[in-house]
């Protein structure tokens, strides 16, 4: 699992891929910064998080695309296959590298509330919290697109694959929030919303519930991208 | 050390391979042969545990390919069809990769690396990005890869494809400095390259195998030759006959001048040998000595059905 985690995290800043996801996100994060915290002359990080949490659903496909994708389109996925790893190891190798360049990417975002900090009183759990609640929600969008895009073969169509679903993911927790919508389906799904249970961390609520579900949901998403990444050629049939 | 026991693949109705089985031991060059589409690399990509048969059983060196996958696979080397390298890795970086997914030791593998790099001669690009290399350098890349961890079993699935001369010349010259402790399996095109460093090869057709023949065997057989010297018959036919590896002797054309034999030898004899004392003895120069012997090429054509090509 290292050598691979290893090796996908320096092609992440070998190629572009890297620097466009830290790149944009940054700009994007700058914008989401400057409207509700520099504009409105605000120190509550809470709707920083709250808008910022939208950007996953655009940026973790570029993470994600070329995970799978790209090793079927350059062929060199017997590489990885006729080696002695395990194929969930790999697949976890690749995963973990994602997560650190969105990790990095949201560490070089502690430059806000420090920014904030020096003008006006923050509250750190409230940071913390949303920090948590971001990165875990962020993990759990590359665990749902390696998933979708882990049955195709081209990088493009993974992208708008990924992309297709996580706006899916948005619509749908969007539309349980409508009034014509039954209460009871409406708590079901927010419950399982990716963006339900990101609400508690914005309020400096340690959700344990909140944590639980997110790996749990990562766990599951991994477990589907194994079994249709190797399912095929596996199967004896 | 590599057990393939009825393999079998299937695609729905379609079967890509039916009860492939054969074994081969350390030291021996092994090559497969097929016309395209006879599921040569669906073959392979099942030894090498990229694909699952639909039945039979793979080992490598004692270890299931499907109950201890691992095992197996760390006695193997794989260079599918098209080498599978990164190209934003330089050469060096790309084969430290393999070693460690090999397992090989971290304090090892420098050196390890170093080795291939030799052996494979990418010692001028080892630093420059696989991308950039040429088709022949990224096969050769490739190869190297697959020998990291030193292997026992080497899978080649068409190595040299992108080969210029001088490159498939030294791949030959590395498949028999290999061939000493290892097995190596590699399917081809090329016939004369399976003649060249092959011990035995395989001939697959519509997905079965349909011979499994000693090239080895075949060359200790009895052979043939046409011989043609520089005196009258008269002179040269009954020394001919009387040597000890000779079995027959039949006649093409003779002249006051000129002597056009096939000659059948024993199989052991040391014809070439008998012949030149003979000759020089006798004063007689060789002007031709031509080994016949059933071509490869009419070999595969004859097993795959193909109709065979008339001679110029």
């Amino acid at each position: 699992m290292r050598a691979v985690y290893l090796k996908e995290l320096k092609s992440y800043f070998y190629t572009a891929t890297g620097w466009v996801f830290t790149g944009v996100f940054l700009a994007l994060a700058s914008l989401v910064f400057y409207l509700n915290n520099l504009l409105p002359q605000s120190s509550d990080i809470a709707p920083f998080f709250s808008m910022l949490s939208y950007v996953w659903m655009l940026l973790t496909p570029i993470l994600v695309m070329r995970l799978l994708a790209g090793e079927k389109r350059m062929m060199t996925r017997p590489l990885l296959l006729s080696s002695p790893l395990s194929p969930l190891s790999y697949l976890l190798g690749k995963y973990f590298a994602a997560c650190t360049v969105l990790l990095l990417a949201v560490l070089l975002s502690l430059a806000y509330p420090a920014l904030l900090s020096r003008y006006a009183p923050v509250y750190l759990p409230e940071v913390f919290t949303a920090y948590l609640g971001f990165i875990l929600q962020g993990c759990a969008f590359i665990a749902l697109d390696l998933a979708v895009t882990a049955p195709l073969k081209s990088t493009m169509s993974a992208a708008a694959a990924a992309f297709g679903v996580n706006l899916f993911v948005w619509l749908v927790s969007l539309l349980s929030a409508s009034a014509s919508v039954p209460r009871a389906v409406g708590e079901a799904v927010n419950f399982l919303s990716l963006y339900g249970r990101f609400v508690p961390f914005l309020s400096a609520q340690l959700s344990f519930s909140g944590v639980l579900f997110y790996l749990l949901f990562c766990v599951c998403m991994l477990a589907l991208a194994a079994g249709a990444e190797y399912g095929g050629r596996m199967r004896r049939t | 050390m590599l057990q393939a026991e009825g393999l079998t693949r299937r695609y729905g109705r379609f079967t890509a391979v039916r009860d492939v089985g054969f074994g081969a031991r350390a030291g021996e060059v092994v090559g497969l042969l097929g016309q395209n589409g006879a599921g040569k690399t669906t073959v392979m990509n099942m030894l090498a545990g990229c694909l699952a048969p639909t039945s039979g059983a793979v080992r490598v060196c004692g270890a299931d390919m499907e109950t201890a996958p691992g095992d197996a696979k760390r006695h193997l080397g794989y260079l599918p069809e098209r080498p599978p390298v990164y190209p934003e890795m330089t050469v060096r970086e790309y084969l430290r990769f393999c070693c460690r997914l090999k397992g090989v030791l971290k304090a090892d593998i420098k050196a390890h690396v170093e080795e291939i790099i030799g052996l494979t001669g990418l010692d001028e690009v080892g630093n420059r990005l696989v991308g950039q290399l040429s088709r022949g350098f990224a096969q050769r890349t490739g190869m190297a890869q697959a020998l990291c961890g030193d292997p026992e079993v080497l899978l080649l699935d068409e190595p040299t494809a992108g080969f210029d001369p001088l490159q498939a010349a030294a791949f030959r010259k590395l498949i028999r400095r290999l061939s000493k402790n290892k097995v190596i399996l590699f399917s081809t095109h090329l016939l004369p390259e399976v003649q060249a460093v092959c011990d035995r090869v395989l001939i697959l057709h519509a997905g079965q195998l349909r011979l499994d023949h000693s090239l080895a065997a075949e060359s200790a057989a009895a052979q043939r030759f046409r011989l043609a010297v520089a005196a009258p018959g008269t002179r040269v036919l009954s020394p001919l006959r009387a040597l000890p590896s000779v079995r027959r002797v039949r006649e093409d054309g003779s002249g006051a001048k000129e002597t056009r034999v096939t000659v059948e030898t024993s199989p052991g004899g040391n014809f070439q040998g008998e012949l030149f004392t003979l000759l020089t003895g006798l004063g007689a120069p060789i002007l031709e000595l031509t080994p016949l012997s059933d071509s490869l090429e009419a070999l595969f054509m004859r097993v795959t059905g193909s109709p065979a090509q008339e001679a110029p």
